[in-house]
């Protein structure tokens, strides 16, 4: 079977989110509901059109579709949860396609919401209270049978996701000669960019002083090399094309799609061969990645990046692993601006998860939608015909107008 | 009388028992494939290169190399406020000499010694009366 009947028949029509910050003391689902609202009021539909829905779920304990759907009072025909992670934010959008492709609901709301009010913390031996919300999240997923997946070990005291991140960059570092002085233009431009973006988390300027001043954590990465820990929501709407072209903004057309891969050779801050986790380690790249096919193009097509930098290093992971450079080149490929919102790839022009706010990229959906349209004020795009997001863990959507 | 131990522990399954058995006894034990001869990690039920259902546990040399490493000065948790005691000084990522990886802890080295490819070897720690953990020093 193909998937090429997919091209451009779905498209977002609406895009909805909420403050971001941490913490923000407020519900989930009074986030949920905000977004949600926000995005239909985008796409110019009553909350009641919404028949589909798909929820990433707050870790560790998000709000499920049940409680949502009752409150509201939606009335769904169709719904599906991932847990909020970055690896499902295009997991859920092309489902989204899917389902409204084949006809099993109409206008499907995709979504993330976290907040850490109205968790209710009887059951859990864990106390909610005292324990910072989002690191008792992380030893969960550290705690399940066979690890989170992101090289945690808890047994060994290592129960965060950044330092297999840490281990990736120190690999990096080694093989081809790349320094922190390098890796810092990363966080640079993501900063730059957050400057110009009012809901930013962190818009304090960053310089390569600031940046080699700043507190090491896990070796080699520093602490703005890590991303910003959020709460809040960001909500997408998808519908067909057809539909979307009567709807109240210009639609933006999903054109590619390429799943999630996992395997023995798969290591989430990575690309297959890179030799970390199991993985063996051989040569990487040339192949043309599916997406690109499917949409048509390649990856000069591309105007502008958006990437799941939850730690800088993973951006240039994705930037190898997408053959926007060849593996090895990426330090060397950020440099000089190139990946700033005036460079020749810009990425994450609204700061990113390292500047803006860890919202699983579900911001960055939101941010590729403004950008598409014109929407975006001081931080405005000058090429925005099409948009990749696209991961160092090898799955990716891709926009058109 | 020592400190109860405190620190996360292992669940330990129907899967993994001979190796956390294993190190009780000071021995590195992992599943070698029959018919491919894969050693892998972590113990599942059967071999991730040809499927096979046919292995045996067998003894490793505990000897390796250091494949990757980050010290620990601190980590997205602490930086969220989790406190940093109990964070341990370095997280390793060793080689074993017959192919599969573990995720450690390099002792018997000061900050900024440990290096990318450094042999190693095993060091069982016994770190209460039912739990020894394979960390690694400098071989």
């Amino acid at each position: 079977m193909s998937t090429f009947d997919l091209k451009d028949r779905t498209a977002i029509s609406g895009v909805g989110d909420t403050e971001y910050g941490r913490p923000l003391n407020r519900s989930a689902i009074d986030l949920a509901a905000e977004a949600f609202g926000n995005a239909c009021d985008d796409a110019g539909i009553s909350t009641r059109d919404v028949d589909g829905l798909i929820m990433s779920v707050g870790s560790p304990l998000g709000v499920d579709c049940d409680s949502l759907a009752q409150m509201l009072g939606l009335d769904l025909r169709m719904y599906s949860q991932t847990w909020t992670h970055g690896r499902f934010t295009a997991t859920c959008i092309q489902q989204a396609a899917m389902y409204v492709a084949a006809g099993f609901a109409d206008t499907v709301a995709c979504m993330a919401a976290l907040g850490s009010s109205g968790v209710q913390a009887g059951l859990n031996p864990r106390p909610f209270n005292t324990d910072p919300f989002a690191a008792a999240a992380a030893r969960d997923e550290a705690a399940r049978e066979g690890g989170g997946g992101h090289g945690q070990d808890p047994v060994y005291g290592i129960d965060t996701t950044d330092v297999g991140a840490a281990l990736v960059a120190r690999v990096y570092f080694d093989r081809y000669g790349a320094t922190s002085e390098q890796l810092a233009a990363v966080s640079i431009a993501t900063r730059r960019h957050a400057a110009m973006n009012s809901g930013a988390m962190n818009r304090e300027p960053l310089s390569l002083d600031d940046y080699m001043q700043s507190p090491l954590l896990a070796t080699p990465l520093r602490e703005p090399d890590y991303s910003l820990v959020a709460e809040g929501a960001a909500c997408v709407i998808v519908t067909s094309t057809e539909r979307a072209r009567d709807m109240r903004k210009t639609p933006v057309l999903i054109s590619g799609m390429q799943p999630l891969p996992v395997g023995r050779e798969e290591f989430i801050w990575t690309y297959p061969g890179f030799g970390v986790a199991q993985q063996e380690r051989r040569a990487y790249g040339e192949k043309l990645q599916p997406v690109y096919k499917m949409a048509g193009v390649d990856h000069s097509a591309i105007d502008a990046l958006f990437t799941y930098d939850v730690y800088s290093i993973i951006t240039w992971m994705a930037l190898e692993r997408w053959g926007f450079c060849k593996p090895g080149e990426a330090a060397d490929f950020t440099q000089g601006g190139r990946i700033e919102i005036d460079g020749e790839l810009p990425i994450n022009s609204h700061g990113g998860l390292l500047s803006e706010a860890h919202m699983f990229g579900w911001n960055a959906q939101v941010e590729i939608i403004r950008q598409m349209r014109g929407e975006c004020g001081e931080r405005q795009l000058e090429n925005t015909e099409m948009m990749q997001w696209a991961n160092a863990y090898g799955d990716s959507l891709i926009y058109r107008r | 009388m020592s400190e109860p131990y405190t620190k996360m522990l292992p669940g330990i399954s129907n899967l993994n028992r001979p190796y956390w058995e294993g190190l009780r006894r000071h021995v590195l034990t992992l599943p070698e494939c029959d018919d491919c001869g894969l050693i892998w990690y972590a113990p599942s039920p059967w071999c991730p290169k040809c499927h096979s259902r046919n292995f045996k546990w067998i003894e490793l040399t505990g000897k390796g190399h250091v494949n990757a490493w980050s010290e620990l000065k601190g980590t997205h948790a602490t930086l969220l406020g989790a406190p940093t005691d109990g964070l341990p000084d370095n997280a390793v990522e060793i080689t074993l000499e017959e192919g599969p990886r573990l995720i450690s802890n390099l002792v018997g080295v000061e900050p900024g010694e440990i290096r990318t490819g450094m042999p190693v070897t095993v060091v069982y720690d016994d770190v209460a009366e039912d739990l020894t953990l394979a960390r690694f020093k400098p071989a």
